[in-house]
């Protein structure tokens, strides 16, 4: 694997010594200024709402306790409340990932059997069709009812969200497997495990990783929400508690910390998947 | 068997064009009668196929082949001879018929029959002496991990591909994927070598070098391996083959079945440019236009 990334740099590189001339620096300009154009036009919108932002905090009359809390108070609140948010991004972790790792694993090893064979697709599919467009946030209060400690329940919470998508994306995979890897696989006499595991899996990879992001997006929904359900730490209720105090810039400062971790999180996966799949590109 | 071999190889060049069309027609109505019995090699009798009721994709097929031949099926696209190599290989069941592979029924894919398709013989996501180490993992199984990759690199270097040995199928060119592939079928140890015009996607220049490969290859191996190769192109048909096989179309059936007499050891220049060659490949062309044109007069029939 790693083989592979360090031989995929040397091709991506761009040849070692560029001609010295005027017009290879004149070239070289201009390609700097179009990056630059290209970075000023990614971060337009950003930009636009910061201005915004600054503007209507400014401007709007909102009194002594604004809604719309100026961008330095926020900054300054979000400095102040990183230990606490450190404990809470921690807190939510211990829900999230063993509940999105489970549901991706289940989703992973049931999607590919189910994929591989007309039979349990036959036996699930009826099953599936109903159970999984129920919203998993119905179940959260009977969750916490029923299972002992408020983690287990939100975990519980966090794997039924992410387990549909998972299955469903890796067993439409599974099922639509081309032909020439089946053929392959037929003509090696690769089967059961063995098929699973080094032809299956490789070729539905893209289908679980959309799968698998879709799930990761929704076991952040659901954590947060479990969360405003009975937490007492976490990024969901730290969010809560500062707007049931009206600490405005604290819970804004929630916010977009909360944004920040999910970004990082999906873009993990993403570099996750970029190397799974190197062999797509 | 050495009667059959005797029968479907003759020794010696052709002379003319006439006496081989001559031979095409007397051998048309007997094909089938070349080899009798069921002992070594491939039988395949009556067969039919069809993948849904409404066409017949395969009509009557009744071949013989015998162990260590090299045959080519010759047929233009959407012939059915494609199919027919599934039905060998066990990828498929025929819907009336049999198959059997030195005597015994073919019921499914084996390890007997490698087989080698046209661009998409290789897993993309392993590297290309894993792609084929697998393969060893299937025909012995028990060798050791590095015992397997060791044997697979001496496999990749026996078809010119020392250098590709850690490398994915997407760092290769298409012929080099293909040499990969014939690497992974030697690898098998299979004696039966199934091809679905494994050169179809290559530039004239690999094309030929590959061709010269699996020559070598055929020349070197003991006991001699049987080759049923599928093509449309007629040069590659002669300059490969110990027989070749004309499929016509619609449905799918042998028209003629013709062995080519030119010595086993092979000299692309000699050959190409000879009298007999270009007699063999004008008649075998002939008998491939004469399918066209019947096959589009019944489409005018139908228009009218």
């Amino acid at each position: 694997m790693s083989d592979t990334i360090v031989m995929d740099d040397s091709f991506s590189k761009p040849p070692a010594s560029l001609p010295a001339s005027g017009q290879a620096s004149a070239s070289s300009r201009s390609l700097a200024r179009r990056r630059f154009a290209h970075a000023l036009e990614a971060s337009s919108i950003w930009i636009a709402i910061f201005l915004a932002w600054a503007l209507a905090a400014k401007y709007l009359p909102l009194g002594d306790n604004p809604l719309i809390p100026p961008p330095a108070l926020t900054f300054a609140a979000l400095m102040e409340s990183l230990p606490e948010l450190w404990k809470g991004t921690i807190s939510s972790f211990r829900i999230l990932i063993p509940g999105f790792f489970l549901a991706s694993l289940a989703g992973i090893a049931l999607g590919l059997a189910v994929g591989a064979s007309p039979r349990l697709q036959r036996v699930f599919f009826p099953f599936a069709r109903v159970a999984a467009p129920v919203p998993p946030t119905v179940y959260i209060p009977y969750a916490i009812a029923i299972l002992p400690t408020f983690q287990l329940s939100a975990i519980f919470v966090v794997f039924i969200g992410a387990f549909w998508p998972v299955f469903h994306n890796t067993a439409t995979g599974a099922a639509s497997l081309e032909q020439r890897y089946r053929d392959n696989a037929a003509i090696l006499g690769l089967k059961g495990f063995e098929y699973h595991w080094r032809v299956a899996l490789p070729a539905s990879l893209p289908h679980v990783f959309s799968g698998m992001g879709v799930g990761l997006a929704f076991s952040f929904v659901l954590l947060t929400v479990a969360e405003l359900f009975g937490a007492n730490a976490g990024l969901g209720r730290f969010v809560q508690f500062y707007a049931d105090y009206a600490d405005y810039p604290r819970m804004v400062a929630g916010i977009l910390y909360t944004g920040l971790i999910t970004w990082l999180s999906m873009t993990l996966l993403e570099k996750a998947r970029h190397r799974a799949l190197f062999w797509l590109r | 068997m050495k009667e059959a071999l005797n029968n479907t190889v003759r020794p010696g060049l052709v002379e003319g064009h006439s006496q081989w069309n001559q031979r095409l027609r007397q051998i048309q109505p007997e094909r089938g009668d070349v080899v009798q019995g069921s002992g070594e090699g491939l039988a395949l009798e009556n067969l039919y196929f069809s993948y849904d009721a409404s066409a017949l994709t395969l009509e009557n097929i009744d071949l013989a082949i015998p162990a260590g031949q090299f045959v080519t099926l010759l047929g233009s696209s959407g012939c059915g001879k494609s199919t027919l190599l599934r039905l060998i290989a066990g990828l498929q069941s025929p819907s009336a018929g049999r198959l059997r592979w030195n005597g015994a029924p073919i019921s499914g894919p084996s390890l007997d029959r490698g087989v080698v398709f046209q661009d998409y013989a290789l897993f993309p996501w392993m590297s290309v002496v894993d792609n084929i180490a697998i393969a060893i993992g299937k025909a012995r199984p028990g060798t050791p991990k590095a015992a397997r990759r060791e044997e697979a690199a001496a496999y990749l270097e026996k078809v010119g591909l020392a250098s590709a040995i850690g490398k994915h199928p997407f760092e290769l060119s298409g012929g080099m994927r293909q040499r990969a592939a014939i690497a992974r079928a030697l690898a098998l140890g299979s004696p039966l070598l199934l091809m679905d015009e494994p050169f179809g996607a290559l530039d004239p220049v690999n094309r030929a070098r590959l061709q010269d490969l699996l020559l070598e290859i055929r020349e070197n191996s003991t006991p001699r391996k049987t080759f049923v190769f599928v093509t449309h192109d007629v040069d590659e048909a002669l300059y490969l083959s110990e027989r070749v096989v004309i499929f016509g179309s619609s449905p799918g059936r042998v028209i003629a079945d013709l062995p080519v007499d030119f010595p086993l050891r092979r000299d692309r220049r000699a050959l190409l440019t000879s009298n007999a060659f270009h007699a063999l490949r004008e008649s075998v062309a002939e008998t491939l236009a004469a399918d066209t044109l019947q096959r589009l007069s019944g489409d005018s029939d139908i228009a009218a």
